[in-house]
């Protein structure tokens, strides 16, 4: 009787494990489709920029018209971000005050999978040479986050991110320090907000939210989780998240796709300080710039 | 009675002139003409392009101190092919027609340069403004011929330009688009206190 309890026990909490998303990666990483993403450092270059309506230093974006009449920021800008980053990251645009040695870019590789209940995403990239820039963040020498829209938010599928980027919001030049990241006409109850997922090096854990009328971030429950390591220079980060999410979560389905943007935040950075990508899509068994299919 | 007396001397004037000759023979004036005319518009023609060298734009100190220093650091002074543009050939039309309009209109910095409206640095700054505004609603009218001189749609291999170059320029094409609603400054320093309207892109 007892083994039988002992059994059923066991049993329930395999059942359990099995229920919740703990980072259960494929076996072999390499068999899944791997697309090289290079990270770029934006500096100041909110959405009000990226669309021409301000002037930086005296310079508007060229592109706000082309951006306004449909192209994304990918179709203009995926072969040039790492030039990008390093114009911004050395202060010859878009940044007043330039720290010596911050890295213009990050490549990155991205990995997407899936099992039919659970998404898997994985980052790796190489440890940039340290520039000692200011610890924003003491905790966490690194983090990497990323948003999904489901086409609700607007321009999200021209710019990935970047439509949760405003000049007011905190970090930014003369911005309050206590406004964060938030979409115009965000409504988490109305469905128009960005999916975020966060993994935080400092306690090795998942962190999830979404942006809407304002970024909300709460320790991961069981929709999500994500471990990341350093291997010699190398981190990898894989994250696992559950296709039916919670409140602020993007409902994920197999046949469809998601605008898709990330970010990594090296070197105890915090705010705009980050390393990001221009706007991509990610499909699940669909077509995308990062395709996620079943294992 | 004094207008009688102009009038004949008008009239002598031109009867002199209207008069057949017959002292030299037709192939003589013919031959003299001709050379004196070659003589002339060669000499004219030289001259004019005397101006259009940059050995003239930057004898005036004016120039070389301030413009031609920051031209020096752009891609139409040093470039991999080694394709210079000078001065005149972003300012001066090639055309005869238009070419002698501009020159027309230049002749006025011949006064600003003896009166010395420009002949300080600071001067120059303070005149920066209204002179950009004078070369760019130029450009933007004649729909910035002197940059597609040398620039043209049909010969750009769009394949061989980044996807924001190519991109841009095939919405350039469809609209139209003067080469200075994207290019403004692409030469010399954009000067302070531009409006909003001062830029065109």
């Amino acid at each position: 009787m007892k083994k039988t309890m002992i059994a059923g026990s066991i049993g329930v909490t395999l059942a359990m494990a099995h229920g919740a998303a703990t980072a259960a990666p494929p076996a072999d990483w390499s068999k899944v489709e791997a697309t090289e993403i290079t990270l770029f450092y934006p500096g100041t270059s909110p959405m009000e920029w990226i669309l021409g309506d301000v002037r930086i230093d005296r310079v508007r974006h060229g592109g706000g018209r082309a951006f306004k009449q449909g192209d994304t920021c990918a179709d203009c800008h995926a072969d040039e971000t790492a030039a990008m980053g390093e114009k911004i990251v050395t202060g010859e645009k878009l940044e007043a005050k330039p720290i010596p040695g911050k890295p213009g870019s990050i490549p990155v590789t991205v990995q997407a999978t899936h099992d039919g209940e659970t998404l898997y995403m994985k980052f790796t990239w190489k440890q940039p040479a340290a520039a000692n820039s200011p610890k924003l963040d003491e905790a966490n020498p690194v983090k990497v986050a990323f948003m999904l829209d489901a086409g609700k938010v607007d321009m999200a599928d021209g710019s990935g991110c970047w439509a949760s980027c405003h000049g007011d919001s905190r970090t930014m030049p003369e911005a309050s320090d206590t406004k964060t990241k938030y979409i115009k006409d965000g409504s988490l109850a109305g469905g128009v907000f960005y999916d975020l997922m966060q993994w935080r090096s400092g306690e090795n854990k998942a962190y999830n939210g979404y942006v809407a009328e304002e970024r909300v971030l709460n320790e991961a429950g069981d929709k999500l989780s994500a471990e990341g390591k350093l291997d010699g220079d190398t981190w990898s980060v894989v994250f696992a998240r559950k296709f039916a999410g919670g409140e602020g979560d993007v409902t994920l389905e197999a046949g469809k796709a998601y605008n898709f943007g990330f970010a990594i935040h090296n070197e105890h950075t915090a705010g705009r300080y980050h390393h990001v990508s221009l706007g991509y899509k990610l499909g699940i068994d669909a077509d995308g710039h990062i395709k996620a299919t079943k294992q | 009675m004094e207008k009688d007396d102009t009038s004949k001397s008008r009239s002598g004037l031109f009867s002199q002139l209207t008069k057949p000759t017959a002292r030299y023979s037709l192939g003589g004036l013919l031959i003299v003409g001709f050379a004196v005319g070659i003589i002339f518009w060669g000499g004219f023609n030289t001259v004019m392009e005397w101006t259009n060298t940059e050995k003239f734009c930057i004898s005036c100190h004016e120039m070389y101190d301030n413009v031609y220093q920051e031209y020096k650091e752009t891609i139409h002074y040093n470039n991999r092919t080694g394709v210079r543009a000078v001065c005149s050939d972003c300012h001066v039309p090639q055309d005869w027609g238009p070419k002698m309009l501009r020159k027309i209109q230049a002749s006025r910095e011949v006064w600003g340069k003896i009166t010395g409206t420009i002949d300080t640095p600071e001067k120059f700054e303070e005149k920066r403004l209204e002179l950009a505004r004078r070369e760019w609603k130029r450009m933007l009218a004649n729909n910035s011929l002197e940059c597609r001189n040398c620039h043209s749609f049909t010969s750009m291999d769009k394949e061989k330009q980044a996807s924001r170059a190519s991109r841009q320029h095939e919405r350039a094409v469809e609209e139209n688009m003067p080469c200075i609603a994207c290019h403004q400054g692409i030469a010399h320093e954009l000067p302070e206190g531009m409006t909003d309207d001062d830029y065109f892109d």
